[in-house]
């Protein structure tokens, strides 16, 4: 029970469940406005054009000037570039969790919602990831993306599962 | 004070204020470190889940890294930074140099900007490369579905 709980957070991909609890440590429920910035452009004042293109770790610039990375999106194992990358350069609201655990505070993004729009649940892996791959993002494959994903088989082809070599 | 000296100290004061209004502010700005830590996953480290650490978590950091869930260093320490570039290649989104060294420990050097509570790692060199050395799976197994 207690290991289902613990990876729950990284199952959970339905819209119903934004801003609710994943029982994770020092978890607090958020919504905030912010500007969607390239994260290394803010910091380094290197900024290609569309925040990246997708290659690049998106955040949200409060109006105060708080950067806060968006280091996870409501997918199983999946990053929220996908979900902030159509607003980049925009002002949004978020909907999501914070996190703290060893002095380190990360939010997870479960919702967004343009200005004048609806809210839009954070699961843009899962959708491109899907529609790549011709499949409805609530096919198994795509729900269980990381399963069928080649990159990922590519890797554990090559050094196992352990990271030891094949096969182990 | 002769004429000409004030005219001096009012060249040499109005020059001063001009230096102090062009440093830009310091929120932001990196240092060069040296560190040696271990290749984690940045949300399953931060969450403190499934472990997160050595050869218990490996596919699961691989699965997060090509899901696109930023990449980061782990010292011995236990401090954690995210790490923003690697080599030359400024993508940090699935980046393949990252995904090769997932789980490594590794020594490196580059710069280091804290913002806000996150420390973030810009690598210009990895320096070692000491491969897989944090065998967790005895313990732990295979992370998160034992399989």
């Amino acid at each position: 029970m207690r290991k289902l709980l613990l990876i729950l957070p990284l199952l959970i991909a339905s819209p119903g469940w934004a801003a609710e609890s994943w029982g994770l440590p020092g978890e607090e429920a958020a919504s905030f406005d912010g500007k969607v910035v390239d994260v290394q452009c803010v910091l380094t004042k290197d900024c290609p054009k569309d925040c990246g293109a997708g290659r690049r770790q998106l955040g949200l610039l409060k109006k105060d000037g708080a950067l806060i990375l968006a280091m996870k999106n409501a997918d199983p194992f999946a990053g929220a570039t996908r979900d902030l990358l159509p607003f980049c350069g925009k002002s949004i609201t978020v909907d999501g969790l914070f996190t703290s655990n060893e002095g380190v505070r990360a939010f997870a993004l479960q919702r967004v919602k343009p200005p004048g729009g609806e809210w839009i649940a954070a699961n843009g892996f899962v959708r491109d990831w899907a529609k790549a791959h011709k499949l409805k993002p609530d096919s198994p494959q795509a729900e269980e993306w990381f399963r069928h994903d080649q990159t990922v088989a590519g890797r554990i082809k090559a050094e196992g599962k352990l990271g030891l070599g094949p096969g182990q | 004070m002769s004429a000409i000296s004030s005219k001096r100290w009012m060249v040499v004061l109005a020059g001063l204020a001009l230096a102090v209004v062009a440093i830009p502010p310091s929120r932001g700005a990196g240092h060069r470190v040296k560190l040696t830590g271990e290749v984690i996953d940045s949300w399953c480290q931060t969450t403190g889940i499934m472990v997160a650490l050595g050869t218990a978590h490996h596919q699961c950091a691989i699965w997060c890294a090509v899901g696109g869930i930023p990449v980061g260093l782990r010292t011995s320490d236990g401090t954690l930074y995210t790490i923003l570039r690697v080599d030359k290649d400024k993508a940090n989104v699935a980046n393949p140099r990252l995904l090769r060294l997932q789980t490594h420990e590794v020594s490196v050097e580059g710069d280091l900007i804290e913002r806000d509570g996150l420390r973030y790692l810009l690598i210009d060199q990895v320096m070692d490369d000491h491969g897989i050395i944090n065998q967790t799976h005895a313990d732990s197994g295979i992370q998160p579905f034992g399989e």
